[in-house]
């Protein structure tokens, strides 16, 4: 090494030229006028090293060069020679180069603390970052271009996103070369809501920068707003073209939503999912997607897997805990509820799940009280009523029943199951008449459900009017047949027990369309109304139809809209709300979730 | 245990939360003034006696006096003031020979200030950037007086417009002047050279030649004009320059710059980007959705956290591995390496005054404190292997020291189930009065629906009824019928004897104007008087309210009052088209009197 020993050498010759009290004058000083020369003007006890004995004079900042040799000293520094040169002509001393420094005017470099606020910038510490832009636009006349930019971020974050706009644009005409102003602006526009203006402008800097994932991205957000979805997918597919993000995914999927495409929205959650497998939002809304479709296990999968990430995703824990009770695991959902109830505790969809939790265990009173929070807090949504009137036909407060199901028709007049409860309500308040009515609306509603006609029959079977009873139950044979047609499940126990007994009293009993009638053990509870419904004069048991109803509550929350509702007589009754409210919450959050850079 | 037995006395002060914790207290100063990054923290045995310092470059309160602070223990050793605000601060060796005392580089705009053994060694400034050929040409120009000053403007502006290169701040300061005060700007200052100067934005070191805990450092340098110059630590030239897409913002080196390195750089724009020795440009490129707050690397893994207040895993190609969503804003991070166990984890400060440890993406250890730590630093200290260092948002000083027998083990932190889980629900409990309620409503469901339903018709039919008595009397106080559309208030004003009653009328109709209306008052002669009980109404001109003012004067003096109707009526009906009610009010100044 031959570098160290040359070094050293030099090292000598100053230390020597400083001991014998001469300073040398730097030929850089006069550059910066507020460098460390001041410490020329300053006592020397600036290192109290306790080691090495204190110089007795002022120190001054080297900044030439040392000769080395073959090598070229780049960028404006000063040869070793000059500095050497300038040590000849020593000044008389360290003051009086202050009046020279003086002399010089000189202009502030613009970005002097452009890392200074950006640090605060991204520390969240806005009034740090404040009154360093405040100094440095001062300093610098309102030149400094990133501190207005800064200035301009705060501005929005902090809600006033006119004032950002102007400052955004007075960034744009200090520097027309930057795509990044530009973007800026436009997203100031866009949170304004012009986004044609915003499209505009984005368009202008994509011309600056072609290959900028963001703006074909917020391009695509804004031509969702304008309702041009076309344009709008090709937008988000360039972006994802560019640069994979998981936003990007998550806007391309709410494009198909609102379309109303769920396959397609299924294949770019995939997508995104396979992307970026921990991000428990496209996780839920993949699994809720899969759950609307009746695919059962792959929405488990990912909402499980949503919920390994993030215990508390609220979303997930509702989707889930609303799939366990339909497989009749209450204690867990309820478990899994605990923890959404502390975060959100003022959430109706969870306090109607608690309720219906609650309704599975049989436990009735908590179960109403439950729903009765539920329904505080969302006075208008019908489900709630629904499973309200559902609890209180249990507790055979009918009464009570009657209303909660009347008001749920009033908000929601298509919904053939609420006029067959409200049927079985008025049958146990003893006014057949408008049951029968209730009937026949609830018949004309729904095309699918054999319950309605199995009830039907049984109360105009109760009346005696046997004619009207056997075109019912020749009505339920048919849907029953309808149903096993498209799909091989099975039906209610109770349900089948009840249709058989009826059966038999009406006389057509051997034409059996059940394929298995199942061992009943669910409804031994019920053994004394079942007993009276064998004793055929008695009027069948109003506690029997009630099964049905409660069945059919289970089916409801899986059957879309009627249609295709095939697979749903199977399972226990469970929540009839959950997966709809949360899956119907997606579009309307489609505004929130534009990226805030 | 220099550290720690010096600071015994303030033990006291610093809080520990569990006798179990990982850490000793050594040190705790709320007030010790320390203002700073931790970009801006070293540890260095800047003496080469085995007794290891801190240096701070201190920003000072409000980033006003920024001060270099070299402390021993808990005490400052040394304090000198800094010619403007430190960026970055980092301890290298320059040279092989003994004793091997690390250099001290502070980076403070344009400059690097190397310090030896705690004194001033040398300066180096960043090259001066090429100024633009035409701009040059320009003020060469003015120079010799050939180009007046709104010609120059209007040239500047041009290539202001245009250019890659920007101008110079001489140059834009002139474009904001007026036109009187750009002759004189221009002969003071047109014997200048025209200069464009950068500044240093983060400052890193990275090994030599040799991968050593003691080799040869280079200082990498990150400047505002978008690039990373890396210096030879003894002839403090610059070896290689990079340029980047944005200005870097933190660093993360590995390697050795003559074999082969790998270079981190978190940007402005948001982006991190990754270069090699061979690559003048970045060779991989991260796009974070957010600003990053810091950038660490871990092993072979990147680890940033963003303002999104998470963290985020990245391989040293660019490709995500995991995301850890932490409960409030992180502040700064850095490295903490434990070399007796091979230990190297993540710090991560946060908003709400902890301080989190993660290997990977889980959690070993958290740290709470008095206030959020502003900046980190983990390593030997004093004579202490394992002692970390946090300076928080007021200033305060705190050192902790690892327990030598301290293991991080995995769900140091937490782990399993939300603990909300284990709440029981807040459901309400069954009153009495429930359960009879609902036992009476099963006994007699029956009763009660048709009381109901019979007192639900009863209530309809009334209501009914009153309704068409209302439109039959015309009681109401809006008209519908089709030819006068009106619509009255009244309000009473003043209390007694004498009121004022004012009377709003209002033609509802779109178009047509109403002429020939009279209002009559009806009122108990006995109570009350009234200077009009009868008069004409003007034309109403649609949408206009009038007010029809009266007075009326309560005769009666035991404080008594009753209704006064207001007729409106159509000049030869005798069916009033409105009527008002007007309940009087009690004169309180009889009363009184």
């Amino acid at each position: 090494m031959g570098l160290p020993r040359m070094k050293r050498t030099a090292r000598h010759s100053f230390t020597g030229s400083i001991t014998a009290t001469s300073v040398e004058r730097d030929p850089t000083l006069s550059r910066f006028p507020e460098n460390p020369l001041k410490r020329d003007v300053q006592p020397p006890d600036l290192f109290p090293s306790p080691l090495r004995p204190l110089l007795p004079f002022p120190f001054v900042w080297l900044s030439g060069r040392r000769p080395i040799s073959g090598r070229e000293v780049v960028g404006g520094a000063k040869m070793a020679e000059e500095t050497l040169a300038m040590r000849t002509q020593f000044p008389a001393s360290a003051e009086s180069q202050k009046p020279r420094l003086k002399k010089a005017q000189e202009f502030p470099i613009l970005e002097k603390q452009n890392w200074l606020i950006h640090l605060h910038y991204i520390r969240k510490d806005y009034e740090a970052c404040k009154a360093v832009i405040k100094e440095q636009l001062q300093e610098t006349q309102g030149l400094c271009e990133y501190a207005i930019y800064v200035q301009a971020l705060i501005f929005r974050l902090e809600g006033n996103i006119q004032e950002s706009l102007e400052l955004f644009q007075t960034c744009a005409v200090l520097s027309p070369q930057c795509a990044d102003n530009l973007k800026q602006v436009a997203r100031s526009l866009f949170l304004l809501g012009k986004h044609k203006a915003a499209i505009e402008v984005y368009n202008e800097a994509a011309k600056l920068n072609q290959t900028d994932w963001e703006i074909c991205h917020n391009l695509g957000v804004c031509y969702i707003y304008l309702k041009q979805f076309k344009k709008a997918q090709e937008q988000l597919h360039n972006a994802l073209h560019l640069n994979r993000h998981d936003l990007t995914y998550i806007m391309l999927g709410k494009i198909h939503l609102l379309e109303g495409d769920l396959d397609k929205a299924i294949e770019i959650y995939k997508k995104a999912v396979e992307f970026s497998p921990e991000n428990t939002e496209l996780l839920t809304t993949l699994g809720l997607l899969y759950l609307q479709l009746g695919i059962y296990q792959k929405a488990f999968e990912h909402l499980g897997n949503a919920l390994t990430y993030d215990p508390t995703n609220y979303k997930a824990i509702l989707a889930a805990g609303s799939m366990m009770q339909t497989h009749g695991d209450f204690d867990v959902a309820l478990t899994k509820y605990r923890v959404v109830a502390c975060a959100v505790p003022e959430s109706p969809p969870l306090w109607n799940n608690i309720g219906m939790c609650f309704f599975g265990k049989k436990k009735y009173v908590a179960a109403i009280s439950c729903l009765k929070r539920a329904n505080y807090l969302a006075p208008f949504d019908w489900k709630i009523l629904y499973n309200l009137g559902l609890v209180h036909l249990t507790m055979q407060q009918y009464a009570s029943a009657f209303h909660f199901l009347s008001a749920a028709i009033n908000f929601q007049p298509k919904m053939g199951e609420l006029y067959m409860l409200l049927a079985v309500a008025l049958t146990n308040l003893e006014d057949p008449e408008n049951a029968k009515r209730a009937y026949a609306e609830a018949i004309r509603l729904d095309k699918c459900n054999p319950l309605v006609n199995l009830n039907y029959a049984v109360l105009l079977y109760n009346q005696g009017e046997k004619q009207g009873a056997l075109a019912q139950y020749q009505e339920m044979e048919k849907k029953v047949h309808l149903l096993q047609d498209s799909s091989s499940l099975e039906f209610d126990a109770e349900m089948v027990d009840m249709a058989q007994k009826l059966g038999a009293a009406l006389q057509v009993g051997e034409a059996l369309v059940w394929t298995k009638p199942v061992k009943d053990t669910k409804s031994k509870h019920r053994t004394t109304s079942t007993s009276k419904a064998a004793s055929l004069q008695q009027p069948l048991g109003s506690n029997q139809a009630l099964g049905q109803a409660m069945s059919s509550a289970a089916a409801y929350g899986k059957l879309p809209s009627g249609a295709g509702g095939t697979s749903h007589l199977t399972k226990p009754p469970s929540l009839p709300l959950e997966p709809q409210p949360t899956v119907e919450a997606h579009p309307n959050e489609a505004s929130a979730q534009i990226r805030e850079k | 245990m220099a550290a720690a037995s010096s600071s015994d006395s303030d033990c006291g002060r610093a809080e520990s939360n569990e006798a179990s914790s990982k850490w000793l207290d050594a040190h705790y100063d709320p007030v010790a003034n320390i203002h700073t990054f931790s970009s801006c923290l070293a540890l260095a045995d800047l003496h080469g006696d085995g007794e290891y310092k801190l240096v701070v470059g201190d920003l000072g309160p409000g980033g006003q006096h920024p001060r270099l602070k070299v402390l021993k223990g808990p005490t400052v050793l040394t304090e000198s003031p800094l010619p403007a605000l430190p960026a970055a601060a980092a301890t290298f060796l320059m040279e092989q020979h003994e004793p091997r005392t690390p250099a001290l580089a502070l980076a403070s705009g344009p400059c690097v200030y190397v310090y030896k053994n705690l004194r001033p060694y040398f300066k180096f400034s960043l090259p001066q950037l090429p100024p633009n050929p035409l701009e040059q040409d320009l003020w060469n120009q003015a120079k010799e007086d050939r180009i007046d000053p709104l010609t120059l403007k209007e040239m500047l502006e041009g290539i202001r417009e245009k250019a890659e290169v920007p101008l110079s701040v001489q140059s834009l300061r002139f474009l904001q002047l007026e036109l009187r005060e750009m002759e004189a700007f221009v002969s003071q200052h047109k014997s200048k050279s025209i200069k464009r100067q950068t500044v240093i934005t983060t400052m890193t070191t990275l090994k030599k030649n040799l991968a050593d805990e003691d080799a040869v450092s280079c200082l990498v340098l990150g400047t505002e004009n978008k690039e990373l110059l890396v210096l030879d630590p003894e002839a403090f030239i610059i070896l290689a320059k990079m340029s980047l897409p944005s200005v870097p913002v933190f660093l993360d080196v590995s390697g050795q710059f003559d074999v082969e390195f790998r270079l981190a750089a978190a940007c402005r724009n948001g982006n991190i980007y990754i270069l090699r020795r061979d690559s003048k440009r970045p060779k991989y490129c991260i796009e974070l959705s957010a600003q990053p707050v810091g950038l660490v690397r871990v092993h072979k893994v990147l680890v940033v956290g963003s303002t999104q207040d998470s963290l985020h895993g990245f391989t040293h190609k660019g490709k995500k591995l995991w995301t850890v969503q932490m409960p409030a804003a992180i502040l700064t991070m850095n490295l903490l390496e434990q070399h007796s166990r091979g230990l190297q984890a993540v710090m991560a400060g946060l908003a709400n005054g902890e301080v989190r440890i993660y290997r990977d993406k889980t959690l070993l250890n958290v740290i709470r404190t008095p206030d959020a730590v502003t900046s980190l630093c983990f390593g030997r200290y004093g004579r202490e292997d394992n002692t970390l260092i946090m300076t928080t948002r007021g200033g305060g000083l705190i050192i902790k020291i690892l327990k030598r027998t301290a293991v991080f083990v995995e769900g140091g932190g937490e782990a399993g189930p939300p603990p909300a889980q284990a709440l029981k629900l807040n459901v309400p409990r069954k009153t009495r009065l429930y359960v009879d309620q609902t036992l009476r409503e099963r006994e007699a469901g029956t009763a009660m629906h048709r009381t109901f339903q019979t007192d639900l018709y009863l209530l309809r039919l009334r209501t009914a009824r009153a309704y068409v008595q209302a439109l039959e009397s015309s009681l109401n106080p809006v008209s519908v019928t089709a030819r006068e559309p009106l619509k009255l208030h009244a309000v009473v004003q003043g209390l007694g004897p004498t009121f004022k009653l004012t009377l709003h009328l209002q033609n509802t109709s779109a178009a047509r104007p109403i002429l020939g209306l009279l209002v009559c008052f009806l009122y108990n002669e006995v109570l009350y008087a009234l200077p009009r009980a009868f008069f004409k109404v003007p034309l109403l001109v649609p949408g206009l309210s009038y007010p029809l003012e009266t007075f009326v004067e309560s005769l009666s003096d035991k404080g008594i009052s009753d209704i006064i109707k207001v007729l409106v009526l159509r000049e030869g009906q005798s069916a009033p088209l409105l009527s008002a009610h007007i309940n009087m009010p009690v004169s309180e100044g009889l009363a009184a009197a």
